[in-house]
């Protein structure tokens, strides 16, 4: 009589006529006397017998039609077969394809820029706007001047320019400038607020050049920021 | 990629393709040996014959291995089309349906190993059981059974199922093509390129562990 272990491990084999007739035999012997192992032979079978039993799942579609589809775009050539080849496959057509992409590129870069051109350029203006206002250097230099005040005294002119005979070229419309004396005297800046700036060039250019004994706070020399208006007309002080 | 044996005939329309597999399906497994050659001389409508033999099989067998029809579809597919670019290397050690067999186990354990890389938090469905094989279950019971006995078959058939996911691939693999496509265990030492020892052992392992997997569900039933 052979153990239950050994049993069981042939039972597989037994199933599938394997075993020798003397086996074979051992195995019937043991069954008919063991009832767990018989219990186990016939759990066994009906688990296997249920395995075959099974039906057959069956595609809803037809394979035989994909795979048709398949080797037709396959055996195609050109077209889809071109799109869905493996990628390190030649790719005949880079060149042409890049032609109209090129030419793409190249009309809307062309259209951009055309509109972007302005067709007739507006004049320099030299006021003061949006593009002073940021980052600012400490108070005093030529970046961020200061006003004359009870600290800061008035830059004094050494050399003055000739307004009088430059106003001759400049019309009735007063001028109203800012000019910006450095910490060495010399103008850093010259800004027209009010005027006519075609007109006013020349001035302007002049005054760039005026030089000056600078400002001083505390005894050290300052950037400060004068406003001056200018103008062709005489102005009288009220006789009392 | 290789072209296929029958590529100067392939480019034919595909429903004459499914035509001719239809045809084909008369005919039977006598002519598969001589089908290889006739792919091999490049004749176009032998592929074709060739794959309405066997995609029935084919089907099933990534079915049941993979649990979700979907994906035996498309592995049914890519089968084939291994099939047709390898022809010309099939040596013929074997019986072409032996071979298939073996490309169709690759192909699905393959598909499963990309799962476990890729999709880690998707479980595998459960039952490979389409409403249409439900509705022909209930066909082929209709005329002997009554609606409770259909109700256990097809419980029987979604526990068996069920109980098939459970095990390993390896003994999912050699289960099926025993019991459920009938290989000899030598056919089966061919398909999966095991010797015939290793397989015996492994399908002795694999029953006791669908007898398992079976035990809670038979009960309930």
């Amino acid at each position: 009589m052979i153990g239950c272990i050994l049993v069981r491990r042939r039972l597989s084999a037994y199933m599938d006529g394997d075993l020798d007739p003397v086996q074979s035999r051992r195995i019937v012997s043991h069954l008919e006397a063991c009832a767990a192992c018989a219990a186990r032979w016939r759990s066994l079978q009906s688990a296997v017998e249920m395995l075959a039993e099974a039906p057959r799942l069956e595609c809803r579609d037809l394979i035989s039609t994909r795979v048709g589809d398949r080797l037709e775009v396959e055996t195609r050539g050109a077209g889809l077969a071109l799109v869905l080849r493996p990628a390190w496959k030649s790719r005949p057509l880079i060149v042409p394809s890049l032609i109209p992409a090129a030419a793409v590129l190249f009309v809307v870069l062309g259209a951009a820029f055309a509109l972007d051109r302005d067709t007739e350029p507006l004049p320099a203006v030299a006021t003061r706007g949006a593009e002073s206002w940021g980052p600012t250097g400490a108070s005093g230099t030529e970046s961020n001047p200061v006003f004359v005040s009870s600290e800061v005294s008035a830059p004094r002119a050494r050399t003055s320019a000739p307004i009088t005979e430059l106003m001759a070229d400049v019309g009735e419309e007063p001028l109203f400038v800012e000019t910006v004396v450095a910490r060495d005297g010399s103008v850093s800046m010259v800004t027209l607020l009010g005027g006519d700036l075609r007109q006013a060039g020349p001035l302007l250019e002049a005054l760039r050049h005026e030089r000056f004994e600078p400002g001083r706070r505390h005894g050290r020399p300052v950037a400060v920021s004068l406003y001056r208006l200018i103008s062709r007309t005489d102005v009288h002080a009220p006789v009392t | 990629m290789s072209k296929g044996p029958g590529a100067r005939g392939i480019a034919m329309a595909a429903g004459e393709f499914a035509l001719r597999s239809a045809e084909a399906l008369a005919g039977g497994a006598a002519a598969e040996s001589g089908l290889v050659e006739q792919c091999l001389r490049g004749d176009p409508h032998a592929f074709a014959r060739l794959v309405a033999l066997h995609e029935g099989m084919v089907f099933n067998l990534a079915a049941r291995l993979l649990g979700d029809p979907e994906e035996a579809r498309d592995v049914a597919q890519e089968v084939f089309l291994q099939v047709y670019r390898t022809l010309g290397r099939f040596e013929g050690r074997s019986t072409v349906k032996t071979w298939i067999y073996r490309i169709v186990v690759n192909q699905c354990r393959n598909r499963q190993r990309w799962w476990r890389r890729r999709r880690k938090d998707r479980s595998c469905p459960i039952d490979a059981l389409t409403p249409a094989d439900e509705a022909k279950l209930a066909e082929q019971g209709s005329r002997t059974e009554d609606p409770e006995e259909r109700v256990q078959r097809r419980e029987r058939a979604r526990a068996v199922q069920a109980a098939l996911l459970r095990l390993s691939f390896e003994h999912r693999a050699v289960l099926l093509l025993r019991e459920v496509e009938g290989l000899s265990c030598q056919e089966i030492a061919g398909a999966l390129g095991l010797p015939a020892g290793t397989v015996k052992s492994r399908l002795s392992r694999a029953r006791d562990a669908l007898r398992s997997a079976l035990a809670g569900p038979l009960e309930a039933l």
